[in-house]
């Protein structure tokens, strides 16, 4: 089964929950986990015929594109839309279609197709640096290299852009021949849009106009003094940047820099906004720190004023928090309107305020990185792997993204979780139940990747007492309209079909994907803890995991020992056990910054990513044996081995104690050892596999049994032999493992628990 | 063929060789020529007697003095000369008389004091009146007196005037000791007419006769380190005399000379060149600022519709630009490097100049945001204090402070015509102020084609101790127009500027200073505050009596606090000593009516600013008139109505003068006055040196085609000019050449009936038909009388104090009417439109004597 839910995976990028639909609202909400799907629109298909013309619609209200589950009529040249019914004529240039010579887009391997538009997009993809210069000289050097090495990883078409701010923020121009030359505005102030315009010389009314040439680009805005492709300015914009020098206006001792993030992030949006609305573009912000000054002030200039802890959140006791997260709201949402993403790439050892600026990029889905400083390989690597290119050589990155879901009349959209916002689309497939982003089926999303996954929910309608007929089909159809790298448009569609059940029927359960149920739920989870960090959400989540258990186990009620799950939930809990005690749910072991930066990573990510942030793999490697996966748990700590941790934002190398004396003791590089030699090498080498595409890069920790850097894996290890247990549970040989002092449950008392609840029995 | 003309009044037996008559013949002057003067009328009245002009008539009177006292010995207490000194009366009838002009040149009466007055003989004790004049030069013992009198009490003073050596100007005197001797209570400096008692331990103020003791080491030779000579201290020989202040004196460490440059780079500015020629004279003029210890800080601030600021890092070759849009709430976009240090960011700074122009090439804007601009300027040089200098060609419509092109013509001649000669809105006051507080000086440079409201922009100058300049039309591809405003703004550049400077007048107790004149604030009610002290502005400073005065003579005394451009406090000190009198007659006898006029003319255009034009116009006549009234009546005792105008000798140019101020573009009755115009004039009227002020009340004209041989040549003061003609048009002939000029521009007046010869030998061209008006620069050709025309023309540039370049225009007498209306308008003996004769407005004063 689950080699058909990947498989799937690779064709069409989608991953359901359910794979078989309960044919009744009333059995579809018994299910408990939602009829859902982690779609990923721009899912790598090497194997994709190049489309190149425009697709077929729908003449009747609902637009649906022509598919392979399209009835046809060869010879009255007619098709019929599946989710209207709409009788629709082909178009004259497919009057060759037979039986035999179809188009790709109705040939059933083709469920997932791109069409080329024929319009290319006006102006090339824009990339506007927005650069903190309150930083070390050793930071704004690293800074500047890495920033100069991207230029050379973009389209030599791509528009480019630099803001730089510290307690001003200025607007390099880039056109100017005669001096470096930037339009300076105040750190402290909260411009108005208009004013920003109007200050960079972008009102139209305040430039000569221009008759307008048909055939012609658009004329050359008064942007693009500030906005210009970087084969034109790379020179320019090279020595521009390696002249950056750090904020010249004085720092006293007790205070931090004045640092205007919040006026460079609005003058960035309204240079965009005003001059290039609704066209692909990405704000990249570089934080060396938090604002602390001016709108959207994170933190103020005092060092004695401590930036804001989620028990400072948690006891409302934040001054700036509010203010400065409804600020930089109103900002994503001026930006994602425009189309335009933005990412956050903070380096600093402190936090920068990333809880309050994470609409930014959750709103435009744009990247957000963490690193302790710009010098790190975390924070280049990550940002440079970000304008990775594909076998074309075009950036592995969609723009000004539109996401469009139809379905087929008993099935409506619940909603989306994923870094997108709503385009208001009222479509007869809106359902009324609301989950993640609702009340619309289309979204914008700003930015897209390969690796770009968006949770979409949906429920089944149906009038009571009259569920869908047995067998018959439910379409779903996913239309993603985006601008490619290379200035086209492109418009990929997934038509995928499942068939419904009555309720009760054990194709239901079979067709359940536990993997991606979890992190459907886990995406469920996330958001509304988002809205609201208590227990509430830990509590929501047993409780649907114990209405799931009690549904689909096998068991008789009141005897925990009969509880017996599928093979295909079996796991299930096991993730919702990892998922509880994760740092996307449990914020208290993490700083906001953390968590906001370990949510949105989650939040975009595939099945299979999600699912190791979740419960992360660990591997084992010793003598005899072949390195093989072994239990998240403290068991698996053994003097003779080595361990290899994915957490997917740390990879650790855990060294057992004995090991790490022979490996103090250099015998490694003795003669005689090579065995020894192997057996370290061998997850170094898979950890850097693990590291080959990863994004953003994980943090790298080698550690030894008893050093300080465990701690890393031990948080992750299910605590079957915590300091209260002794050693009396689950350590199959004895005397293995390393107990963990903690006082969360270990898995197998959460299990207990579990079966206990699910069968109705009283809890001990 | 043209007659032979003698020609009459002139001694001149030699006339110009070399112009042959083109009939052949015997010539003198140029052919064609009319008679060239009238004969003078027969003598009568007042011009009998009357005295030689007053060349060294001060200096007999001081060496009287020096035979009168006592060397090294000091003067008995009592001792003071018990002689009255009277100023010769005579009394002169105006009416019928032409004015001898001359007299415009001739020294205010002097300073009668006792003979013993002065501690030393020095002939130095008294200033020279361009430093500082009197309104009369006897003091009236009592205000009921003075107001009796009719006559106006007011000091007239150019503390800071500038040294010609070529003048024969001496440099002050500068007392380096440190030893300053001040009255513990009033706070005079020690000056020549102290006394010292108690066998000279010490000495009795002449201000409030306190008795203070001598400076310990006042006596001693700090350098050579022995007892010195007491009489021969500076501050006992010279009324002018410049004290080197000790730290005393200084609120902070002496500041270094700061200039902000706020150049409009808008459109127009660009298109004139005023950009291009601006930034070469600030590149040509960076060794000649005053930086004497490298100190000197720097910044540029272009303008258009935002600003541009440059940041100018030490040691970089190349400046990088910051614009600030934000033109309500300015800010500086950088802590440091946009004021530099001259030297250290030289490098930067010559790199920006030479391409500022070509920076602003493509700017398409329209006005600038100039008051923006100078609060950027404030809030960077204000810590330091110094110079803003604002050169703008467009109307500052955008920003703080902006204004519109209110310059409505409906409203000239009207009572509301005021309102546009003064500032549009508070900005530029408060601004002023806010200047003025923080030490900083702003100067205007105007170059507008059109309407740029010169009433506000003044305003800045107006209370910051700064000058405004007017380029109307300015365009750089005419090279005239180039080199006059480089030529002034480099003067002014290499300027040597007093910083930080205060100015308080002190006077014998009783005399009160009652009201102020002049570019500065004032700020307390006798301290005048001067962020930088320009060279020769002008101050008027109104006294009164508030107590009769009891002694034989007063002593006023001027002291100028500042800080020179090579920092060192310094403060200098004028002192003059005037007699007492009681009478009348005296009083008029000793008015000086350079001085008087100085204060008219104040007044006037005080008035005209407060009230009407008609209102300033009509308080010169009505001043006149009331003064010219009381003469006759307490002092020539004739009763009843006359023919004649009586008025002393000694004022007998002042209905001349107040005639030609009545008649200056600043008050002149018409309702084609272009508001920027005039409002530029009451700048000049109200900070001109008082020789200055006359020539631009009272232009000289000259005949050149005709002039005696020796004139054009280099005599023993340099070149000899004409002799002044009355501002006359009769004195204009069809064939001749004249120049007429006020200070401001210079005209030269070709007559149509030139002949080739004349316009071939000065404008190397073939007839007057191939000749073109308008600003003009004279060929230098090889003969003698193109050599003498362009001495003339180069001296009448360098004849006064002041940085102005005037314009020389050439005007044909038979086209160009706007022109030649101009330059007829400056002939202010004339009838002009609705605008009386000197003759007519003789007859208006006198009916107004007359009571009728
Ligand atoms: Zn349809
Ligand atoms: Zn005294």
């Amino acid at each position: 089964m689950n080699g058909n839910f990947e498989d799937v995976e690779d064709r069409d990028g989608v991953r359901f929950s359910w794979n078989a639909w309960p044919s009744s609202r009333i059995e579809a909400t018994r299910t408990v986990v939602p009829i859902s799907a982690l779609y990923t629109p721009l899912k790598e298909r090497p194997d994709l015929p190049p489309v190149m013309y425009e697709p077929v619609t729908c003449k009747g209200s609902c637009k649906a594109i022509l598919n392979p589950y399209c009835q046809i009529d060869v010879r009255g040249k007619m098709w019929i839309c599946p989710f209207c019914l709409q009788r629709n004529p082909f178009p004259p240039h497919y009057k060759d279609i037979t039986a035999t010579n179809l188009p790709a887009e109705l040939l059933p391997k083709y469920t997932t197709i791109e069409y080329t538009l024929s319009r290319g997009a006006q102006i090339p993809p824009i990339f506007l640096y927005v650069v903190d210069t309150c930083v070390d000289e050793d930071e704004l050097k690293a800074l500047r290299d890495t920033l100069v090495v991207s230029l050379s990883l973009l389209p030599p078409n791509a528009l480019v852009g630099l803001i730089t701010y510290g307690t001003m923020t200025m607007v390099h121009e880039l056109a100017y021949a005669d001096c470096p030359k930037s339009y300076v505005f105040r750190g402290s102030k909260d411009y108005q849009p208009k004013q920003i315009a109007d200050m960079l010389g972008l009102n139209p009314s305040s430039r000569p106009m221009q008759a307008p040439r048909p055939g012609q680009p658009i004329p050359a805005p008064a942007a693009s003094k500030f906005l210009m492709p970087v084969q034109a300015c790379e020179f320019q914009l090279t020595n521009i940047l390696e002249g950056l020098q750090r904020d010249p206006w004085p720092v006293e001792q007790d205070k931090r820099p004045l640092r205007c993030t919040g006026v460079a992030l609005a003058v960035a949006v309204s240079l965009l906004e005003a001059a290039f609305p609704n066209t692909g573009a990405r704000i990249m912000l570089f934080a060396g720190g938090p604002a602390t000054d001016g709108p959207g002030l994170v933190v103020g200039p005092e060092l004695r004023e401590p930036i804001r802890s989620h028990h400072d959140i948690d006891r409302d006791s934040v001054k700036h928090f509010k203010r400065a997260t409804k600020y930089y709201e109103t900002l994503s949402k001026r930006a994602s309107v425009n189309g335009h993403a933005i990412d956050v790439y903070a380096g600093c050892l402190d936090q920068v305020g990333l809880l309050e600026m994470k609409s930014l990029t959750n709103a435009t889905n744009g990247f957000m990185i963490i690193s302790d400083s710009f010098m790190t390989a975390i924070f280049k690597q990550s940002f440079l792997r970000t304008l990775g290119k594909d076998e074309q050589e075009f950036l592995k990155m969609g723009f000004n993204g539109t996401f469009e879901v139809l379905t087929t009349k008993e099935l409506k959209i619940s909603g989306v979780i994923g870094h997108v916002i709503s385009a208001n689309k009222k479509s007869s497939c809106v359902g009324e139940t609301e989950i993640g982003i609702g009340q619309t089926s289309a979204w914008k999303v700003c930015s897209l990747t390969p690796k770009t996954s968006l949770a979409t929910y949906f429920e089944v309608v149906t009038p009571a007492g009259q569920p869908v007929g047995p067998n018959q089909s439910g379409l779903i159809q996913f239309v993603t309209h985006y601008q490619h790298s290379s200035g086209q448009y492109r418009l990929r569609v997934t038509t995928v079909a499942r068939t419904f059940h009555e309720g009760g029927h054990p194709a239901i359960a079979q067709s359940f994907d536990q993997e991606a149920a979890a992190v459907l739920m886990a995406r469920i989870a996330v958001f509304k803890a988002e809205i609201d960090d208590s227990p509430d959400v830990l509590r929501w989540l047993d409780r649907m995991l114990i209405r799931l258990c009690q549904k689909f186990a096998e068991y008789r009620k009141e005897d925990p020992g009969s509880f017996q799950l599928g093979p295909n939930f079996s796991i299930y809990p096991q993730f919702m056990f990892h998922l509880r005690r994760s740092q996307f749910l449990q914020v208290f072991n993490n700083s906001p910054d953390e968590t906001a930066f370990y949510r949105h990573v989650l939040n975009d990510a595939d099945v299979n990513n999600s699912l190791i942030m979740i419960q992360p793999t660990l591997m084992s490697y010793t003598f005899d044996t072949d390195p093989h996966p072994v239990l998240l748990d403290s068991v698996s700590i053994r003097p003779d081995v080595i361990l290899l941790l994915d957490t997917f934002f740390h990879i650790l190398i855990f060294h057992g104690e004995t090991v790490a004396q022979w490996r103090k003791a250099n015998y490694h590089e003795q003669e005689g050892y090579e065995n020894f030699k192997e057996l370290l090498e061998n997850p170094i080498a898979d950890a850097q596999e693990l590291l080959e595409d990863r994004l953003p890069i994980p943090r790298y920790i080698v550690c030894d049994q008893g050093g300080s850097q465990a701690r890393f894996l031990l948080s992750k290890l299910n605590p079957s032999t915590t300091h209260m247990s002794g050693n009396s549970y689950g350590a199959a040989g004895g005397g293995g493992g390393q107990a963990i002092f903690t006082d969360d449950v270990s898995l197998q008392v959460f299990m207990e628990h579990l079966k206990r609840l699910a069968v109705g029995a009283s809890t001990s | 063929m043209a007659p032979q003309f003698f020609t009459p009044g002139i001694q001149d037996n030699t006339p110009h060789q070399g112009y042959p008559q083109q009939a052949g013949g015997p010539q003198q002057g140029y052919p064609g020529q009319q008679p060239q003067q009238q004969p003078l009328p027969p003598q009568q009245g007042g011009w009998q007697g009357q005295p030689p002009l007053q060349q060294g008539g001060g200096m007999d009177q001081m060496a009287n003095q020096f035979q009168q006292m006592n060397m090294g010995q000091q003067p008995p207490n009592q001792a003071y000369g018990n002689q009255k000194q009277m100023h010769s009366m005579q009394t002169v009838n105006l009416i019928g008389m032409q004015p001898d002009v001359r007299g415009l040149e001739a020294p205010p009466p002097p300073f009668l004091i006792p003979q013993n007055a002065a501690v030393t003989q020095s002939p130095h004790s008294q200033p020279d009146p361009s430093y500082q004049r009197c309104t009369i030069t006897s003091m009236p013992t009592t205000q009921s007196l003075l107001n009796k009198s009719k006559l106006p009490l007011a000091l007239v003073i150019a503390p800071y005037r500038s040294i010609r050596p070529s003048d024969g100007d001496m440099e002050v005197p500068v007392v380096e000791d440190s030893v300053i001797a001040r009255c513990r209570r009033c706070r005079a400096y020690i000056n020549p007419f102290v006394t010292f008692i108690e066998g000279g331990n010490r000495w009795k103020c002449c201000m409030c006769g306190l008795s203070n003791e001598v400076p310990q080491l006042f006596d001693w030779d700090q350098r050579e380190g022995k007892p010195a000579d007491r009489w021969s201290r500076k501050e006992l020989n010279h009324a002018v005399v410049e004290f080197i202040a000790p730290t005393e004196y200084m609120v902070r460490p002496p500041q270094p000379p700061v200039y902000a440059f706020c150049i409009d780079v808008s459109q127009q500015a660009i298109q004139s060149g005023m950009v291009a020629t601006a930034a070469r004279t600030i590149l040509e003029s960076l060794d000649t600022i005053p930086n004497a210890d490298k100190r000197t800080k720097v910044a540029i601030i272009a303008v258009s519709s935002s600003l541009h600021f440059f940041s100018l890092t030490p040691g970089a070759t190349e400046a990088s630009m910051l614009v600030v849009s934000d033109l309500t709430d300015v800010f500086l976009p950088k802590p440091s490097d946009i004021l530099v240090n001259l030297d250290e960011s030289r490098a930067a700074l010559e790199s920006l100049l030479g391409r500022l122009s070509d920076m602003f090439a493509d700017s398409h804007v329209v006005g600038t945001a100039m008051g923006s601009a100078l609060t950027a300027a404030h809030q960077l040089i204000g810590k330091y204090g110094g110079k803003i200098i604002a050169l703008t060609a467009s109307l500052p419509t955008i920003g703080e402070g902006a204004l519109k092109a209110r310059d409505d013509p409906k409203l000239l001649g009207t009572n509301k015509e005021s309102t546009l000669l003064n500032a549009a809105n508070s900005f530029y006051k408060s601004f002023a102020i806010e200047c003025s507080k923080q030490q900083v000086t702003v100067d205007m440079f105007l170059f507008s084609s059109s309407y740029t409201d010169v009433a506000s922009l003044s305003c800045l100058p107006r209370y910051t101790a700064g000058q405004t300049y007017l380029y109307p039309g300015f365009n750089a591809s005419k090279p005239e127009d180039a080199i006059k405003f480089a030529t002034e703004f480099g003067k002014l550049l290499a300027m040597p500027i007093g910083l930080e400077a205060v100015i308080r007048v002190r006077a014998t107790r009783g005399i009160r200073l009652s009201a102020f004149h002049g570019n500065f604030f004032t700020r307390s009610t006798d301290l005048l505050a001067l962020p930088t002290v320009s060279q020769d502005q002008n101050y008027v400073i109104e006294l009164q009596l508030e107590d009769d005065l009891k002694g034989p003579f007063v002593v006023i005394q001027t002291a100028v606090l500042h800080t020179t451009c090579y920092g060192e406090r310094r403060i200098r000190v004028i002192t003059h000593a005037m007699p007492v009198t009681d009478s009348i007659a005296e009083l008029y006898a000793s008015a000086d009516q350079v001085a008087i006029m100085t204060y008219l003319t104040n007044k006037a255009v005080e008035k005209a600013m407060s009230s009407s034009l008609e209102d300033g116009r009509n308080l010169v006549t009505n001043n006149l008139s009331t003064m010219l009234t009381v003469y006759k009546n307490q002092v020539t005792s004739a009763a009843g109505a006359s023919a004649q105008l009586a008025v002393p000798d000694n004022l007998k140019l002042l209905p001349l003068l107040a005639c030609g101020l009545v008649k200056h573009v600043g008050l002149r009755e018409g309702t084609n006055m272009s508001p920027d115009l005039r409002a530029y004039a009451h700048c000049l009227l109200t900070t001109l040196p008082s020789d200055s002020l006359v020539s631009y009340i009272h232009p000289r004209f000259y005949c050149l085609h005709n002039m005696p041989a020796e004139a054009g040549t280099i005599g023993e003061h340099g070149v000899i000019l004409p002799p002044a003609l009355n501002l006359t048009s009769e004195r204009l002939e069809r064939h001749g050449l004249f120049l007429i000029e006020d200070g401001q521009q210079m005209f030269l007046w070709v007559g149509h009936e030139a002949v080739p010869r004349l316009i071939q030998d000065v404008f190397d061209l073939p007839s007057y038909a191939e000749l073109q008006g308008g600003k003009y620069t004279l060929p230098e050709l090889d003969n003698p009388f193109s050599q003498r025309v362009n001495a003339i023309v180069a001296k009448t540039r360098e004849l006064r104090r002041g940085i102005y370049r005037p314009h020389l225009y050439v005007v044909k007498s038979d086209a160009e009417p706007a022109l030649r209306s101009w330059a007829l308008s400056l002939l202010v003996e004339d009838r002009m439109d609705k605008m009386s004769s000197y003759a007519q407005y003789l007859t208006t004063v006198k009916n107004k004597v007359n009571g009728s």
